[in-house]
């Protein structure tokens, strides 16, 4: 059992989602970003969709009521056990009545607690995962708050792991995205286009898995665009007329009714969830022949490591 | 025609826009589309299968797919298409109180509309409606066209709050709200029944390509 001493920001419990249910207005949720998500179980020795703790901008103490393995991936947020400094992206063994203590995301934004067994959370339509707004899934549908109770499930596991040189992700406050257009972008005028890849923005305080709302030049349409409500996916950058555009996350709306501008690359969806309140996103073209050859080799590059991981 | 040929674009990396190009409400284009979405989604190879009212997204594993093998796969399940079944799905009935603190947007339609109230709901609750998708959160449904004058546009700026149950009005768009949700629909109604439920072994009211009927009740409904 572990006990929420303080549940933080925001902290939820995530696994790898409920896809294929946008037609009735359900997304897919899951993990904000799946590969720190998956790191984490895999140093844990869980398989790497196992229900784990998804902790946003920080604040999160745990107390260990049984001795067990963890293991912490995502952004640095200087966690502790007992007051001692603890590195990111290891697994650690923790003793019964160990507090585990996050402070404040460094330089990124989500935090994955795995725990060797994963969590035992009741499913909701095949997933674990906590969908706040319909306030299902995960932990009675909703963020973990003090005096909450986690059972450790006890699924088949291996012995703790060490990631090998060279497969951590490098986080920062400048996330950089790759981009394709999308279904509207050719309705954007000319300095717009241009825009898009040459000026930073800046994630605003409406930053959450929902989306994140972006300040800087003003992207805009040539014409007004009355358009019907059409769909959307996690990483679609929709530009409503005020000019300051939206990305859709995880838990974002599966339609909307914006022009969408640009469309993140699946090779780079995982980077969506280091987005916090204040980062600079920059967006890079790619071309039609890119993406094939960028997402083979980084799902050849972790799936070698991680059993059954693709982005 | 354009219900029979959509344009089919790449949309990202990983998904393909099947988009039909026609102004306004359709019924013969939504019966084409919610055909085909059901077709596509008896295929395994789409991860998703998106349907709106004009368009169709297919999500795919770039993976173990390439885009032009996606987008031929369409095209041809485009030219293979049998006609749509002339159904009317189920048929359901939403008890709907108009006006007053459940319909904050009424007084709106009414001085667009030059109507009175009851000629509003007489004409809001005179036509059956087609559920023509679901989204954008669970459990909202979009309907077909509301008559003409009773269209009129979203607010300028979303309300924070929108009630479970709100019935709305956004152009010649109507539905309603599944959750509690931030929402810009001008709202002239609300029934208790709940659109999405996840006590319920149905966890939804109804699915694309239902028939929707509205029936106007007495503020009794809610005590």
């Amino acid at each position: 059992m572990i006990e929420v001493l303080n549940g933080g920001t925001r902290a939820t419990i995530q696994d790898a989602g409920r896809p294929g249910y946008r037609h009735l207005g359900i997304p897919q949720s899951g993990a904000a970003d799946k590969l720190s998500f998956a790191l984490a179980n895999w140093m844990a020795g869980n398989r790497w969709d196992a229900p784990a703790i998804e902790c946003a901008l920080g604040g999160l103490h745990l107390r260990f009521k049984d001795s067990t393995t963890i293991a912490l991936a995502g952004a640095e947020m200087w966690a502790q056990i007992n007051g001692q400094n603890v590195k990111n992206f290891t697994a650690m063994r923790v003793e019964k009545g160990d507090i585990l203590t996050l402070s404040f995301a460094r330089d990124g934004c989500r935090s994955y607690i795995a725990i060797a067994g994963g969590l035992k959370v009741a499913e909701f339509m095949g997933s674990a995962s906590t969908y706040l707004p319909a306030e299902f899934g995960g932990f009675e549908g909703r963020a973990l708050r003090t005096g909450d109770t986690l059972t450790i499930s006890n699924r088949p596991r291996e012995a703790p792991r060490k990631i090998p040189q060279g497969y951590t992700p490098r986080l920062s406050r400048h996330i950089v995205l790759r981009a394709r257009s999308a279904a509207e972008w050719e309705d954007l005028d000319k300095p717009s286009q241009r825009h898009l890849f040459v000026s930073p923005f800046h994630a605003s305080a409406a930053t959450d898995r929902m989306g994140s709302r972006l300040r800087g030049d003003r992207i805009q349409t040539s014409k007004n665009l009355s358009m019907t409500s059409s769909p959307l996916l996690p990483g679609t950058l929709q530009v409503p007329p005020d000019g300051q555009p939206i990305l859709m996350l995880v838990d974002g709306h599966c339609t909307g009714g914006y022009p969408r501008a640009l469309q993140i690359i699946r090779a780079d969806l995982w980077l969506l969830g280091q987005i916090a309140p204040g980062s600079q996103v920059s967006f890079r073209r790619c071309f039609t022949d890119q993406p094939p050859q960028i997402l083979q080799a980084r799902n050849s590059f972790y799936g070698g490591l991680i059993d059954g991981f693709a982005f | 025609m354009s219900s029979k040929t959509p344009t089919i674009r790449r949309y990202g990396d990983s998904a393909i826009l099947i988009d039909y190009d026609v102004p306004g409400y359709s019924d013969r284009v939504h019966t084409r589309l919610n055909h085909l979405a059901r077709t596509l989604r008896a295929q395994t190879m789409w991860q998703e299968v998106v349907p709106s009212y004009k368009s169709i997204l297919c999500v795919f594993d770039l993976a173990a797919i390439s885009l032009t093998q996606a987008q031929e796969k369409i095209e041809e399940t485009l030219k293979n298409l049998s006609r749509s079944p002339k159904t009317k799905g189920k048929v359901i009935e939403i008890p709907v109180v108009y006006g007053g603190q459940y319909g904050p947007d009424m007084a709106a339609i009414k001085k667009s509309s030059g109507l009175n109230q009851s000629q509003v709901i007489d004409l809001h609750s005179g036509q059956d409606y087609r559920v023509c998708m679901m989204g954008f959160i669970p459990g909202f449904c979009f309907l077909s066209e509301v008559p003409e004058s009773l269209q009129h546009p979203r607010h300028d700026t979303p309300r924070a709050n929108v009630p479970a149950g709100s019935v709305g009005i956004a152009g010649w768009q109507t539905g309603i709200y599944g959750l509690d949700s931030p929402g810009g629909w001008q709202i002239i109604g609300r029934t208790p029944l709940k659109l999405f439920d996840t006590t319920r072994e149905n966890l939804f009211l109804m699915e694309a390509g239902d028939t929707l009927r509205f029936i106007p009740s007495s503020k009794a409904l809610f005590s």
